[in-house]
């Protein structure tokens, strides 16, 4: 069909700008879904920074989702439409857990049910992962230099040879320095 | 977990093996070792997880730096009604003034299908333009021009692409947005009702969404209605549900 055709070109890019950490990208997506997970989260008994936080968390798990392609979104609306059904899962567990019970009325979930069909293929356990944990928090206190070293290679996926022109080093220099930043994230990150 | 020593040489082997840019004739070698040898296979494990972890908290950390660009204002009047036992006087007091500083402007020209019409229209965010190599150069070009905020030049381009294919719903739907956007209404109106004819379409709930809020501008209340409820979308809902009040 003639009109399948921009969307089409437009899927591979989209999932392949996700799988790259396009900045412009993810910003895109992550702007615009925001606004209907604060409504959701508002009008069941939640704050905007419990929005903010449970929206983060779908985001991060979609994106992982798609990067290890246990998620194959078909259009970008299928991807918004992830994050929604996510996100709405995440906060639905918080307003099931044990501090939000008491203060809650049954009816006021009425327009929460979620469709059978929508509960299959959620899998978002990876973030729950302990030693990932372990090595986020470990590269979250890392000393600046490292970070931003580690940050270029492995987030933003620049080349070596961009990065050593940034840092002014040879390309030797820089591989073995990124070794050595590495080595002491692996480190720190078997402290925790 | 080992503390075992890797030597830089190892790292970068294991590196190229996870990021699949290991030669064939060494990748052979590589999976043997994985198989036979558990703490080689659990320290690819590892560096695995610190990959992973790097660009996940790095990410994490950008998710707030991408908020701060998220406008302030959506949940303003959802919050309104169940904070306001809370506010104090002295907020009473500035919000006070700034109504009778706003008042007549207020009175005189807003109406309440304009105020919703104001508070759920954002142009539709667009399609990525990130890609240079594809067939639809022209159309992505457009795009440019349309998440710039230029609509006018957005819609020019695009209608020169429309003559060629009048019936493509993904060039119909986003000139009727650019439209709409741009204020002129009924040129939106007509567009997006074609495009939401056709229920296949990937945008079809976009294009109803819109479609309402195009009559809401038009202060065609029952048209925007209808459309509404052809849209899944929450948006669709929670202003069907505000014009439904």
């Amino acid at each position: 069909m003639q009109e399948k055709k921009p969307t089409l070109s437009l899927d591979n890019s989209l999932i392949e700008a996700v799988k790259n950490n396009n900045t412009q990208v993810l910003k895109n997506l992550y702007v615009h879904n925001y606004p209907k997970i604060e409504i959701l989260v508002l009008k069941n008994s939640g704050t905007k920074d419990a929005a903010k936080d449970i929206y983060q968390e779908a985001f991060l798990a979609v994106w992982q989702n798609i990067k290890q392609n246990k998620f194959v979104p078909q259009t970008e609306s299928s991807i918004n439409g992830y994050i929604y059904t996510i996100a709405k899962h995440k906060w639905l567990d918080v307003l099931r857990s044990q501090g939000y019970k008491k203060t809650i009325v049954a009816s006021q979930l009425e327009h929460f049910e979620i469709k059978a069909e929508e509960n299959n293929d959620i899998d978002d356990d990876i973030l729950k992962d302990k030693r990932l944990e372990n090595v986020m928090l470990a590269f979250k206190n890392l000393g600046d230099a490292c970070k931003s070293l580690l940050r270029k290679f492995y987030f933003e996926k620049k080349s070596m040879n961009v990065i050593a022109k940034e840092l002014a080093l040879d390309a030797a220099s820089t591989r073995n320095k990124k070794y050595r930043c590495m080595q002491k994230l692996k480190e720190i990150a078997l402290k925790n | 977990m080992d503390l075992q020593h890797t030597s830089q040489e190892e790292f970068e082997y294991i590196e190229k093996y996870l990021n699949g840019i290991l030669e064939a004739s060494d990748l052979k070698t590589f999976e043997q070792r994985l198989q036979n040898n558990a703490e080689f296979k659990l320290k690819v494990e590892e560096y695995k997880t610190l990959f992973t972890g790097i660009e996940t908290q790095a990410l994490k950390e950008q998710l707030n730096v991408f908020h701060k660009d998220i406008p302030n204002n959506t949940s303003h009047l959802t919050t309104e009604n169940t904070k306001v036992h809370t506010l104090n006087w002295k907020r009473l007091l500035v919000a006070a003034v700034l109504i009778i500083a706003a008042g007549s402007f207020w009175f005189l020209n807003g109406n309440s299908n304009e105020r919703l019409y104001a508070k759920y229209f954002t142009p539709d965010p667009g399609l990525p333009t990130t890609m240079s190599n594809t067939d639809d150069y022209e159309f992505y070009e457009a795009m440019v021009f349309y998440k710039q905020g230029n609509y006018k030049d957005a819609i020019s381009k695009w209608e020169i692409l429309q003559k060629a294919k009048p019936d493509n719903d993904t060039l119909n739907y986003f000139i009727g947005v650019a439209y709409l956007a741009d204020k002129n209404e009924d040129s939106a109106i007509s567009l997006l009702e074609k495009v939401s004819k056709n229920a296949e379409f990937v945008f079809v709930n976009d294009a109803y969404f819109y479609l309402g809020l195009a009559y809401l501008k038009t202060e065609k209340i029952e048209k925007a209605k209808a459309s509404l409820q052809n849209s899944t979308s929450e948006n669709s809902n929670a202003l069907l549900s505000e014009l439904n009040d």
